[in-house]
């Protein structure tokens, strides 16, 4: 156990000396994604533009075009895709990266913040586009635009947990990589990203209380959308963060040598 | 002082059955090394009881049959691979040149490459400046630096990688047959630069079924077959 930590801890700090390459690579592979296109990574701004308009258009209701529901949505959508994205792509990141893995000596946390890297700049662009719909929604930018940054930072924090936790998912079951790809588009509609949950019982109510990810997207939204400090929700975050951390750190003492020999 | 002893080394590939839906049942090849089943796992004996030493200015050329071991060995010694038995202990700064496309991308250029394959080989900054117009120099592609890789013949990717594995003047360089696509003139260069290594109390490990290459850049010769050391000379 303290074997493995110390394994673990050492690959961390090695890829941390390396720090120069993961972001090197994150920024070619989102290069390349748009080598040969006009608008470049524009398309991710485009891509949330059109995501959020549907649904802010679809799901008109008695208040339509009330700007509280664009921004309620609008910042789900930020944090679902992000989620998603993230968790969809970590499932297949050392079958994709098998070639350097198995023909270079970097450390495998490299990969986890190359990745991790890539998919906070992708957000980047989906988080300009989000606080230019809360500017023009009239959203004025105060303090509790801070606690939902702090809501945001515990989800970038958390990212290369689960990365990893998702990452050797994929690597011993190779299955999952459907699996998980399937559960998380479902997952969009068990996940308050879209609708509003306002005390109904039935399945609404556990797809509110019990999905992790519900507290992930309240701690950003809720300081924004209801204004108060979202106690519960950061909390849950932080522990669910540590939790993701504890196991990441675990696998990766205990099989990082292994990986090499699965893909 | 660089040197490189194994004792005993054996490493086993474990066909672990991936937990998959999808009914097992897939033929297997029979060529190289051992295959063996260990409880309900199959394995391949890739190395078996390897035990050899190299000391400063050594030149080692492994030779075997295909599936023999020689890449795998090559792996252990880079520390990809994490020998299943046996010691090994490793003085010197390592660099390898296996597949002449690992750590190259194919949309970027050259120049790019270069600085990438340095970062990931933990070179500095300043580092990589330096080296960068000699890199160049020595691979002789001129403007096609500017390229992208893709756009590159073999044997002008086997001439940068070449190029780049050998700047920072490695201490031990491991080589899986890769030169086999470099014209003459270029293979006489790589040569020179070898030698240049080597007396500088540097060690070489080439792995390759050409056999006149390892007569003219090798001091040693070792001889694998499944796994095992059948001749060291
Ligand atoms: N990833 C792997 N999984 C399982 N078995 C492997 C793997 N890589 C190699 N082997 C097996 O290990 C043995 C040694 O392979 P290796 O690649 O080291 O041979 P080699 O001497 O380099 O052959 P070649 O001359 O064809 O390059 C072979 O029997 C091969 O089937
Ligand atoms: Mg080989």
């Amino acid at each position: 156990m303290i074997a493995a930590l110390n394994g673990a801890f050492d690959d961390i700090s090695k890829a941390m000396r390396l720090h120069r390459v993961w972001i090197a690579l994150a920024h070619e592979d989102i290069g390349d994604q748009h080598r040969r296109t006009t608008l470049g990574p524009l398309w991710m701004l485009v891509n949330y533009f059109a995501f959020v308009g549907t649904f802010a258009f679809v799901f008109v209701t008695k208040d339509a075009g009330n700007p509280s529901y664009i921004a309620y949505v609008a910042i789900g959508m930020l944090v679902w895709f992000y989620l998603t994205e993230t968790i969809t792509m970590s499932v297949s990141l050392f079958q994709r990266e098998a070639s350097f893995i198995q023909g270079t000596t970097l450390p495998l946390f490299v990969y986890v913040m190359r990745l991790t890297m890539q998919c906070i700049i992708r957000a980047g662009y989906s988080l300009a586009g989000c606080v230019l719909i809360l500017l023009l929604g009239g959203y004025g930018i105060n303090t509790n635009w801070l606690v939902s940054m702090l809501g945001l930072l515990l989800i970038v924090l958390a990212t290369p947990a689960f990365v990893m936790v998702f990452a050797f998912l994929g690597a011993f079951f190779p299955d999952s990589e459907f699996i998980v790809g399937n559960l998380m588009r479902v997952g969009m509609f068990f996940t308050p990203v879209f609708w509003v949950y306002s005390g109904q019982e039935g399945v609404q109510k556990y797809a509110y209380r019990w999905n992790p990810f519900t507290y992930f997207l309240e701690g950003v939204r809720e300081p924004i959308t209801a204004g108060i400090f979202p106690i519960q929700a950061l909390a849950v975050t932080g522990y669910v963060c540590l939790g993701l951390w504890a196991l990441a750190l675990l696998l990766l003492g205990l099989y990082r040598k292994r990986i090499v020999f699965l893909i | 002082m660089t040197s490189i002893t194994l004792n005993n080394v054996s490493l086993v590939y474990r066909l672990f059955e991936k937990l998959t839906l999808s009914a097992p049942g897939r033929r297997r090849s029979a060529l190289g090394g051992n295959i063996a089943k260990s409880g309900t796992k199959q394995v391949v004996q890739a190395l078996d009881d390897v035990s050899f030493e190299l000391k400063a200015g050594d030149r080692l050329g492994l030779v075997g049959p295909n599936g023999a071991g020689k890449t795998t060995l090559l792996k252990v010694l880079y520390g990809i691979y994490q020998p299943s038995g046996g010691t090994i202990s490793i003085a010197g700064k390592v660099d390898a040149l296996f597949n002449i496309h690992i750590g190259f991308r194919p949309e970027a250029t050259g120049r790019r490459n270069i600085v990438l394959r340095g970062l990931i080989s933990g070179w500095t900054a300043a580092e990589i400046e330096e080296k960068m117009e000699e890199i160049i120099d020595f691979s002789e592609l001129g403007d096609f630096i500017d390229l992208p890789f893709k756009a590159y013949s073999q044997g002008m990717a086997a001439r940068l990688a070449f190029a780049a594995a050998t700047a920072l003047e490695p201490e031990i360089l491991l080589m899986d047959e890769w030169i086999g696509a470099g014209d003459a003139s270029f293979q006489e260069k790589a040569k020179r630069r070898m030698d240049e290594l080597a007396e500088k109390a540097g060690i070489i490990v080439l792995a390759s079924h050409d056999d006149a290459l390892i007569q003219r850049v090798c001091t040693k010769k070792m001889t694998l077959r499944a796994g095992r050391v059948e001749s060291l000379t």
